[in-house]
Protein backbone atom coordinates (compact mmCIF):
# COMPACT_ATOMS: atom_id res chain seq x y z
CA UNK A 1 0.00 0.00 0.00
CA UNK A 2 2.66 2.34 1.15
CA UNK A 3 5.11 1.47 -2.18
CA UNK A 4 2.84 4.25 -4.64
CA UNK A 5 3.97 7.19 -2.05
CA UNK A 6 7.27 5.79 -1.67
CA UNK A 7 7.82 6.18 -5.73
CA UNK A 8 5.67 9.32 -6.09
CA UNK A 9 8.32 10.78 -3.56
CA UNK A 10 10.81 9.46 -5.03
CA UNK A 11 10.09 11.20 -8.06
CA UNK A 12 9.32 14.41 -6.80
CA UNK A 13 13.01 14.42 -5.47
CA UNK A 14 14.00 13.39 -8.98
CA UNK A 15 12.39 16.28 -10.75
CA UNK A 16 12.98 18.92 -8.00
CA UNK A 17 17.06 17.85 -8.53
CA UNK A 18 16.98 17.72 -12.28
CA UNK A 19 15.39 21.43 -12.20
CA UNK A 20 18.32 22.71 -9.81
CA UNK A 21 20.69 21.42 -12.24
CA UNK A 22 19.26 22.97 -14.65
CA UNK A 23 18.77 26.42 -13.47
CA UNK A 24 22.79 26.05 -12.30
CA UNK A 25 23.70 24.97 -15.34
CA UNK A 26 21.81 28.34 -16.82
CA UNK A 27 23.31 30.73 -14.21
CA UNK A 28 26.80 29.71 -14.80
CA UNK A 29 26.84 29.54 -18.53
CA UNK A 30 25.08 33.30 -18.29
CA UNK A 31 27.00 34.98 -15.84
CA UNK A 32 30.88 32.98 -15.81
CA UNK A 33 32.50 35.51 -18.38
CA UNK A 34 30.43 38.55 -17.86
CA UNK A 35 32.53 41.30 -17.21
CA UNK A 36 32.03 43.24 -14.46
CA UNK A 37 33.01 47.01 -13.90
CA UNK A 38 33.69 48.03 -11.41
CA UNK A 39 32.13 51.35 -9.57
CA UNK A 40 34.78 54.22 -8.84
CA UNK A 41 33.71 56.19 -5.71
CA UNK A 42 33.71 59.36 -8.16
CA UNK A 43 30.41 57.88 -9.87
CA UNK A 44 27.73 57.58 -7.22
CA UNK A 45 25.46 56.16 -9.21
CA UNK A 46 24.74 59.42 -10.93
CA UNK A 47 25.45 57.96 -14.97
CA UNK A 48 26.12 54.72 -15.78
CA UNK A 49 29.15 52.53 -14.75
CA UNK A 50 32.45 53.96 -14.77
CA UNK A 51 35.26 51.82 -14.84
CA UNK A 52 38.59 52.80 -13.45
CA UNK A 53 40.67 50.48 -16.19
CA UNK A 54 39.93 52.44 -19.30
CA UNK A 55 41.93 52.62 -22.21
CA UNK A 56 41.39 54.22 -25.96
CA UNK A 57 41.17 50.89 -27.09
CA UNK A 58 44.28 51.81 -29.22
CA UNK A 59 47.56 50.40 -29.31
CA UNK A 60 49.53 52.56 -27.60
CA UNK A 61 52.67 50.72 -27.15
CA UNK A 62 54.52 53.12 -29.57
CA UNK A 63 52.79 56.35 -28.15
CA UNK A 64 55.30 59.36 -27.15
CA UNK A 65 54.98 60.58 -24.29
CA UNK A 66 54.36 64.46 -24.36
CA UNK A 67 53.21 67.04 -21.55
CA UNK A 68 49.65 68.61 -22.32
CA UNK A 69 46.93 66.67 -22.29
CA UNK A 70 45.12 63.77 -24.56
CA UNK A 71 41.68 64.48 -25.96
CA UNK A 72 40.13 61.12 -27.56
CA UNK A 73 38.28 61.34 -31.12
CA UNK A 74 36.27 59.95 -33.02
CA UNK A 75 34.86 59.24 -36.15
CA UNK A 76 30.85 57.98 -35.68
CA UNK A 77 28.43 56.56 -33.11
CA UNK A 78 25.57 54.43 -34.22
CA UNK A 79 22.42 53.19 -32.65
CA UNK A 80 18.64 52.89 -33.07
CA UNK A 81 15.85 55.11 -33.41
CA UNK A 82 14.60 54.75 -29.48
CA UNK A 83 17.45 53.50 -28.01
CA UNK A 84 18.19 54.74 -24.55
CA UNK A 85 22.00 54.13 -24.41
CA UNK A 86 24.63 54.80 -27.38
CA UNK A 87 27.72 52.96 -27.05
CA UNK A 88 30.90 55.41 -27.68
CA UNK A 89 34.17 54.72 -26.04
CA UNK A 90 34.44 58.18 -23.44
CA UNK A 91 37.31 58.40 -20.92
CA UNK A 92 40.14 60.12 -19.51
CA UNK A 93 43.51 58.79 -21.50
CA UNK A 94 45.48 57.17 -18.29
CA UNK A 95 48.71 59.48 -19.66
CA UNK A 96 46.67 62.26 -18.75
CA UNK A 97 47.80 64.33 -15.15
CA UNK A 98 44.52 65.94 -15.33
CA UNK A 99 40.75 65.43 -14.58
CA UNK A 100 38.21 65.62 -17.13
CA UNK A 101 34.21 65.88 -17.53
CA UNK A 102 32.83 65.10 -20.32
CA UNK A 103 29.25 66.05 -22.40
CA UNK A 104 27.96 64.41 -24.87
CA UNK A 105 25.78 66.96 -27.04
CA UNK A 106 24.38 67.85 -30.82
CA UNK A 107 25.27 70.71 -32.31
CA UNK A 108 21.99 72.28 -31.37
CA UNK A 109 23.22 72.29 -27.81
CA UNK A 110 21.00 69.48 -26.54
CA UNK A 111 22.95 67.60 -23.65
CA UNK A 112 22.58 63.66 -24.10
CA UNK A 113 24.92 62.72 -21.49
CA UNK A 114 26.62 64.26 -18.79
CA UNK A 115 29.97 62.76 -16.84
CA UNK A 116 31.17 62.56 -13.36
CA UNK A 117 34.66 63.67 -12.42
CA UNK A 118 36.59 61.14 -14.57
CA UNK A 119 40.28 61.20 -13.79
CA UNK A 120 43.06 59.61 -15.48
CA UNK A 121 42.16 55.95 -16.36
CA UNK A 122 38.65 56.14 -16.14
CA UNK A 123 35.78 56.03 -18.72
CA UNK A 124 32.47 54.56 -19.75
CA UNK A 125 31.59 52.48 -22.82
CA UNK A 126 28.26 52.88 -22.65
CA UNK A 127 25.97 56.11 -22.00
CA UNK A 128 22.67 56.52 -20.74
CA UNK A 129 20.99 58.94 -22.85
CA UNK A 130 18.79 62.06 -21.48
CA UNK A 131 16.43 61.16 -24.45
CA UNK A 132 15.74 59.47 -27.56
CA UNK A 133 16.29 60.22 -31.37
CA UNK A 134 14.76 60.01 -34.44
CA UNK A 135 16.20 58.59 -37.40
CA UNK A 136 18.86 60.73 -38.73
CA UNK A 137 22.25 61.77 -38.88
CA UNK A 138 23.63 64.46 -36.19
CA UNK A 139 26.78 66.12 -36.17
CA UNK A 140 27.38 65.73 -32.25
CA UNK A 141 30.71 66.22 -30.51
CA UNK A 142 31.88 65.04 -27.28
CA UNK A 143 32.70 67.78 -24.44
CA UNK A 144 36.08 67.39 -22.70
CA UNK A 145 36.26 70.10 -19.95
CA UNK A 146 39.72 69.27 -18.41
CA UNK A 147 39.80 70.49 -14.64
CA UNK A 148 43.14 70.42 -12.21
CA UNK A 149 43.45 67.05 -10.24
CA UNK A 150 42.65 69.83 -6.29
CA UNK A 151 40.25 70.64 -4.11
CA UNK A 152 38.59 73.12 -6.47
CA UNK A 153 38.86 71.21 -9.73
CA UNK A 154 40.29 74.46 -11.38
CA UNK A 155 39.33 74.71 -15.27
CA UNK A 156 42.03 74.43 -17.48
CA UNK A 157 41.55 74.07 -21.54
CA UNK A 158 38.89 72.42 -22.98
CA UNK A 159 38.29 70.46 -26.16
CA UNK A 160 35.59 69.27 -28.18
CA UNK A 161 35.35 65.67 -30.41
CA UNK A 162 33.25 66.31 -33.16
CA UNK A 163 30.96 62.98 -34.80
CA UNK A 164 28.67 61.50 -36.78
CA UNK A 165 26.34 60.15 -34.81
CA UNK A 166 23.96 57.98 -36.99
CA UNK A 167 20.14 57.22 -35.92
CA UNK A 168 18.82 54.15 -37.98
CA UNK B 1 4.09 4.97 -16.87
CA UNK B 2 3.03 7.98 -15.30
CA UNK B 3 6.69 8.28 -13.72
CA UNK B 4 8.44 8.04 -17.38
CA UNK B 5 6.12 10.83 -18.75
CA UNK B 6 6.99 13.39 -15.91
CA UNK B 7 10.47 11.80 -15.95
CA UNK B 8 10.50 12.84 -20.23
CA UNK B 9 9.14 15.94 -20.02
CA UNK B 10 11.65 16.81 -17.25
CA UNK B 11 14.36 16.07 -19.21
CA UNK B 12 12.99 17.41 -22.54
CA UNK B 13 12.72 20.80 -20.45
CA UNK B 14 16.50 20.64 -19.89
CA UNK B 15 17.83 19.94 -22.79
CA UNK B 16 15.28 23.13 -24.13
CA UNK B 17 17.03 25.10 -21.83
CA UNK B 18 20.40 24.29 -22.75
CA UNK B 19 20.25 24.68 -26.05
CA UNK B 20 18.78 28.53 -25.49
CA UNK B 21 21.87 28.85 -23.15
CA UNK B 22 24.13 27.91 -26.60
CA UNK B 23 22.67 30.24 -28.35
CA UNK B 24 22.79 33.32 -25.87
CA UNK B 25 26.67 31.92 -25.02
CA UNK B 26 27.58 32.08 -28.55
CA UNK B 27 26.09 35.82 -28.57
CA UNK B 28 28.09 36.69 -25.71
CA UNK B 29 31.21 36.07 -27.20
CA UNK B 30 30.93 37.72 -30.32
CA UNK B 31 29.86 40.83 -28.48
CA UNK B 32 32.71 40.24 -25.26
CA UNK B 33 35.39 42.65 -25.20
CA UNK B 34 37.74 40.04 -24.61
CA UNK B 35 36.80 38.58 -28.07
CA UNK B 36 38.21 38.23 -30.86
CA UNK B 37 35.94 39.57 -33.12
CA UNK B 38 36.26 42.99 -30.54
CA UNK B 39 39.80 43.38 -30.70
CA UNK B 40 39.83 42.83 -34.63
CA UNK B 41 37.29 46.12 -34.92
CA UNK B 42 39.46 47.80 -32.11
CA UNK B 43 42.80 47.36 -34.37
CA UNK B 44 41.04 49.15 -37.84
CA UNK B 45 39.40 51.78 -35.83
CA UNK B 46 36.71 51.79 -37.94
CA UNK B 47 33.89 50.52 -35.33
CA UNK B 48 31.19 53.84 -34.46
CA UNK B 49 31.94 54.73 -31.01
CA UNK B 50 35.95 53.66 -30.96
CA UNK B 51 38.51 55.93 -30.29
CA UNK B 52 39.56 56.41 -33.84
CA UNK B 53 42.43 59.47 -32.53
CA UNK B 54 44.37 61.21 -29.81
CA UNK B 55 45.06 64.85 -29.89
CA UNK B 56 47.19 66.69 -27.61
CA UNK B 57 46.37 69.70 -26.44
CA UNK B 58 47.89 72.31 -23.94
CA UNK B 59 46.26 71.99 -20.42
CA UNK B 60 47.21 75.35 -19.65
CA UNK B 61 49.37 78.06 -21.29
CA UNK B 62 51.00 80.72 -18.81
CA UNK B 63 51.62 84.25 -19.73
CA UNK B 64 53.74 84.63 -16.44
CA UNK B 65 53.99 88.43 -15.15
CA UNK B 66 52.51 90.86 -16.82
CA UNK B 67 54.36 94.52 -16.75
CA UNK B 68 52.92 98.05 -17.56
CA UNK B 69 55.77 99.10 -19.57
CA UNK B 70 57.08 102.46 -19.80
CA UNK B 71 55.62 103.75 -23.39
CA UNK B 72 52.98 102.54 -25.96
CA UNK B 73 55.40 103.22 -28.75
CA UNK B 74 57.53 100.96 -28.49
CA UNK B 75 56.05 97.30 -29.21
CA UNK B 76 56.15 95.28 -26.36
CA UNK B 77 54.60 91.98 -26.86
CA UNK B 78 55.08 89.08 -24.91
CA UNK B 79 55.24 85.28 -26.81
CA UNK B 80 54.54 82.54 -25.26
CA UNK B 81 54.66 78.86 -27.32
CA UNK B 82 52.17 75.87 -27.32
CA UNK B 83 52.22 72.74 -28.77
CA UNK B 84 49.23 70.72 -30.38
CA UNK B 85 49.56 66.89 -31.97
CA UNK B 86 48.00 63.96 -33.64
CA UNK B 87 49.59 61.82 -31.08
CA UNK B 88 47.85 58.66 -32.26
CA UNK B 89 45.44 58.06 -35.02
CA UNK B 90 44.24 54.57 -36.11
CA UNK B 91 43.03 54.12 -40.19
CA UNK B 92 42.62 57.60 -42.06
CA UNK B 93 42.63 57.87 -46.07
CA UNK B 94 44.71 60.82 -46.08
CA UNK B 95 43.75 61.20 -49.56
CA UNK B 96 39.76 61.90 -48.94
CA UNK B 97 39.98 62.77 -45.10
CA UNK B 98 41.90 65.00 -42.84
CA UNK B 99 41.55 65.96 -39.03
CA UNK B 100 40.89 69.76 -38.87
CA UNK B 101 41.68 71.49 -35.47
CA UNK B 102 39.85 74.59 -34.87
CA UNK B 103 40.45 76.88 -31.65
CA UNK B 104 38.31 79.34 -30.05
CA UNK B 105 37.73 81.42 -26.42
CA UNK B 106 35.47 79.41 -24.09
CA UNK B 107 33.04 82.74 -24.29
CA UNK B 108 33.67 83.81 -28.11
CA UNK B 109 30.39 83.79 -30.48
CA UNK B 110 30.73 83.93 -34.29
CA UNK B 111 29.87 87.67 -35.57
CA UNK B 112 29.63 88.37 -31.98
CA UNK B 113 32.51 88.65 -29.70
CA UNK B 114 35.42 86.62 -31.53
CA UNK B 115 38.45 87.59 -29.47
CA UNK B 116 40.40 85.70 -26.98
CA UNK B 117 40.86 87.13 -23.50
CA UNK B 118 42.07 86.69 -20.13
CA UNK B 119 40.19 88.04 -17.40
CA UNK B 120 40.97 89.27 -13.94
CA UNK B 121 39.84 86.54 -11.35
CA UNK B 122 38.92 88.93 -9.46
CA UNK B 123 36.90 91.31 -11.22
CA UNK B 124 35.77 89.79 -14.82
CA UNK B 125 34.82 92.54 -16.06
CA UNK B 126 38.78 93.57 -16.44
CA UNK B 127 39.88 91.47 -18.96
CA UNK B 128 42.84 92.28 -21.80
CA UNK B 129 42.68 90.33 -25.52
CA UNK B 130 45.88 88.28 -26.54
CA UNK B 131 46.22 87.08 -29.91
CA UNK B 132 46.68 83.89 -31.68
CA UNK B 133 49.12 82.44 -33.98
CA UNK B 134 49.45 79.31 -35.76
CA UNK B 135 53.29 79.66 -36.27
CA UNK B 136 56.26 81.09 -34.33
CA UNK B 137 59.26 83.29 -34.63
CA UNK B 138 59.52 85.31 -37.52
CA UNK B 139 56.57 83.59 -39.40
CA UNK B 140 54.03 85.61 -36.74
CA UNK B 141 52.57 87.60 -39.10
CA UNK B 142 48.48 88.74 -40.09
CA UNK B 143 48.25 85.70 -42.22
CA UNK B 144 49.29 83.42 -39.47
CA UNK B 145 46.83 85.46 -37.04
CA UNK B 146 43.86 83.02 -36.63
CA UNK B 147 41.75 86.29 -35.94
CA UNK B 148 42.21 87.46 -39.77
CA UNK B 149 40.80 83.94 -40.61
CA UNK B 150 36.63 83.71 -40.75
CA UNK B 151 35.61 82.04 -36.91
CA UNK B 152 32.65 79.59 -37.28
CA UNK B 153 30.68 78.05 -34.64
CA UNK B 154 33.98 75.57 -34.24
CA UNK B 155 36.40 78.13 -33.94
CA UNK B 156 39.18 79.46 -36.21
CA UNK B 157 40.69 76.85 -38.38
CA UNK B 158 44.18 75.74 -36.77
CA UNK B 159 45.95 72.95 -38.61
CA UNK B 160 44.94 69.86 -40.32
CA UNK B 161 46.44 66.65 -39.67
CA UNK B 162 46.64 63.28 -41.59
CA UNK B 163 49.44 61.65 -39.96
CA UNK B 164 50.32 60.16 -36.30
CA UNK B 165 52.92 62.78 -35.10
CA UNK B 166 51.83 65.80 -36.89
CA UNK B 167 52.42 68.51 -34.77
CA UNK B 168 51.82 72.56 -34.73
CA UNK B 169 53.62 74.53 -32.65
CA UNK B 170 52.03 78.38 -32.04
CA UNK B 171 52.17 81.42 -30.51
CA UNK B 172 49.91 82.99 -27.95
CA UNK B 173 50.78 87.22 -28.01
CA UNK B 174 50.24 89.40 -25.30
CA UNK B 175 50.72 93.13 -26.17
CA UNK B 176 51.55 94.53 -23.08
CA UNK B 177 50.71 97.93 -24.77
CA UNK B 178 46.84 97.59 -23.48
CA UNK B 179 48.13 98.01 -20.25
CA UNK B 180 49.91 101.31 -20.66
CA UNK B 181 47.73 104.35 -18.88
CA UNK B 182 45.99 101.91 -16.66
CA UNK B 183 45.85 101.89 -12.96
CA UNK B 184 47.90 99.16 -11.36
CA UNK B 185 46.00 99.30 -8.21
CA UNK B 186 42.78 98.72 -10.60
CA UNK B 187 44.13 95.64 -12.72
CA UNK B 188 46.95 94.21 -10.62
CA UNK B 189 45.63 90.42 -9.95
CA UNK B 190 45.34 87.14 -11.35
CA UNK B 191 44.22 86.37 -15.06
CA UNK B 192 43.08 83.27 -16.39
CA UNK B 193 41.49 82.32 -19.29
CA UNK B 194 40.60 79.06 -21.44
CA UNK B 195 40.81 77.98 -24.92
CA UNK B 196 38.51 75.48 -26.81
CA UNK B 197 39.70 73.21 -29.45
CA UNK B 198 37.65 71.30 -31.41
CA UNK B 199 38.84 68.69 -33.75
CA UNK B 200 36.57 66.60 -36.49
CA UNK B 201 37.65 64.22 -39.09
CA UNK B 202 36.13 65.89 -42.53
CA UNK B 203 36.14 65.44 -45.96
CA UNK B 204 39.31 67.31 -47.93
CA UNK B 205 37.93 70.50 -49.89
Amino acid sequence: MKKPNKRKKTLIIVVAALVLIAAATVGILLFRDKPKPKKTSDSQGVVGVVTDDWDTGIDEKDKPKQSGTQIPGYSSAQMKAGDTTLKINIGNPKENKVGMFATVKLDDGTVLYESPLLKPGQGITEIPLSKTLEKGTYNAFVEYKCVMLNEKNTPLNAAESGFKLIVE
Amino acid sequence: MKTRKILSIALAAIMAAASVVSVSAAQLTETDPSGQTEVKARIDGAVPGDVSYIITIPDMVDFGTLAIPENDTDTHDKDVTYDVTLTKLESLDPTEKVINVYVKDQNAKVGDNEQFYIANKSNADIKFSYDVYSATGESINLSTNLNNRNMTTNGFFLTGFSEQGQSLTGTLRFNLNQLYGQSLAEIAGEYSGYMVFFSAIENIQ
